[in-house]
């Protein structure tokens, strides 16, 4: 970013300072959080921590899992597909280490819930989602980060964002009983062990790695 | 050495890239175009783009959450 | 006062942190960090869609709706999460945080505007990504977050086959886009 050297732009409307109003801002987050460890719980308070970091760094890097899938498609850039990549390996490493260690010491195996089952209804929201999240400029994360941002669009995105959640909420019924019933939860250690799954998800996460730099390459006629 | 404007303020990710794309093909080398973003994703990925389609940026920072890209066509 | 604040924000540091940008990368690392990290502390990685399901649902109960009978919400730990309220809810208050966050890195950043909404086409936008996002979310069992951040990093392959499905359905957003709305 450059600084205003040199260019003879006329003069906008005066840049405020937003600092001492971030100060308190922080100072309310600071406060929410001691009254929700003290009247709630110390767990309750870890999530609204958790959040304000996830929100925090979602906001500084512009990280947009939208901008992922989007962006090969309309101008061929692939650095944010990139950096999700990276994300997807980093996290496999650090959630196959815990979830090793707590099969290796016989104890239940945390957050198999996210192992879901594979079924129509999983190609059916992804076409859904990912149609939705490019038409509303934002993902799930990317709408709240938006909100934050003072983003009207992304407010009102949100809102039928959980409109249509209530409206899927009340058809899984159906869905379950006729789609999602019986489909098959693949972890894929169980398939290819622990260490075939983790070398065989991080060498396709490579491959995917090299072919979004190669899309990059071709669509903007990158030639050096 | 023309200069166009674009304003882009208001627009959604990725509006503002995708009009920027469209005006840069009309332009000729050595022209300037300036978008004007308030987008904070438009403020990373137009530059980006122009950059890497060889295209001499700057961005400045005009406002609170408002900057102006400001692109040379190469 | 104003002296203090303005040379605060224009120390170098400063800058580092809360002024400037971070890249996709450092962005990738840092959450994929905090995302292990929530998994080590609570057992379970990040999700943000579930909550919304919730929300909806105590919407629904203030006009004086009913989800109890949904198979969706009969599970008792369904029943338990509704009943407890969204304070009592990790999901809901991890969403706030989100957005809270947000809003303090760009109000440290001197970059927070309010942006209104523009034209009619932006409002159909929001309204019908929106609904299909939700919908979308539900069936696929979560969103970017959930069924595809979280689930790949736990070695689910239906991590890999929404994400698949994702990418089609980006394709297919990114031309009605172009055709539509820009």
């Amino acid at each position: 970013m450059s600084e205003t050297g040199g260019r003879a732009r006329p003069p906008r409307k005066p840049k405020r300072n937003q600092l001492p109003v971030g100060l308190i801002v922080f100072a309310l987050m600071i406060a929410a959080g001691v009254l929700l460890s003290v009247y709630r719980s110390g767990a309750l308070a870890m999530a609204w921590v958790f959040g304000g970091c996830f929100g925090f760094i979602l906001q500084k890097s512009r990280f947009c899992f939208t901008a992922s899938m989007r962006d090969p498609c309309i101008t061929g850039s692939t650095s944010v597909t990139k950096a999700v990549l990276m994300a997807f390996a980093i996290t496999t490493i650090g959630f196959t280490a815990i979830k090793y260690a707590a099969f290796a010491s016989g104890q239940e195996i945390p957050g198999q819930s996210y192992v879901m089952p594979v079924s129509l209804a999983t190609a059916a929201g992804g076409i859904l989602f990912g149609i939705g999240m490019v038409i509303a400029g934002g993902c799930a994360s990317g709408t709240l980060m938006r909100v934050g941002e003072g983003f009207g669009m992304q407010m009102l995105s949100l809102l039928f964002f959980v409109i249509g959640s209530l409206w899927g909420a009340k058809d899984m019924g159906w869905w379950n009983l006729n789609v999602i019933a019986g489909a098959p939860r693949v972890f894929l250690p169980d398939v290819f062990g622990w260490f075939g799954a983790v070398v065989i998800q991080l060498l396709i996460i490579a491959c995917l790695y090299v072919a979004a730099d190669l899309w990059e390459r071709k669509k903007m006629g990158i030639t050096e | 050495m023309a200069e166009f404007e674009l304003d882009c303020l208001g627009e959604a990710c990725p509006v503002p890239l995708m009009k920027t794309e469209k005006k840069m093909a009309g332009l000729k080398s050595g022209d300037t175009l300036i978008v004007h973003i308030d987008h904070s994703c438009a403020m990373k990925n137009v530059p980006e783009w122009a950059r890497k389609q060889g295209h001499n940026v700057e961005v400045e920072e005009v406002g609170d959450g408002e900057w102006d890209v400001i692109i040379e066509k190469c | 006062m104003k002296q203090f604040f303005d040379k605060i924000s224009k120390n170098r540091y400063y800058a580092m942190v809360f002024k400037n940008p971070f890249t996709y990368v450092t962005g990738a690392v840092l959450l994929s960090l905090f995302q292990i990290a929530l998994f080590a502390y609570s057992g379970n990685p990040w999700g943000v869609s579930g909550a919304f399901a919730n929300w909806g649902a105590w919407i629904y109960r203030l006009f004086g709706g009913n989800v109890d009978k949904w198979y969706y919400f009969s599970s008792s730990g369904a029943q338990q999460t509704l009943d407890a309220g969204v304070l009592n809810n990790s999901g809901s208050l991890m969403n706030f945080g989100i957005a809270a966050g947000a809003l303090l890195a760009t109000l440290l950043a001197s970059q927070f505007k309010f942006k209104k909404i523009k034209s009619i086409k932006q409002v159909v936008a929001a309204v019908l990504g929106g609904l299909i996002m939700g919908y979308g979310a539900r069936l696929a069992g979560g969103c970017n977050i959930g069924a595809l951040f979280s689930s790949i990093a736990s070695l689910s392959l239906s991590g890999w086959v929404f994400a698949l499905f994702l990418l089609v359905g980006a394709f297919i957003g990114s031309k009605l886009l172009a055709k539509f709305f820009l």
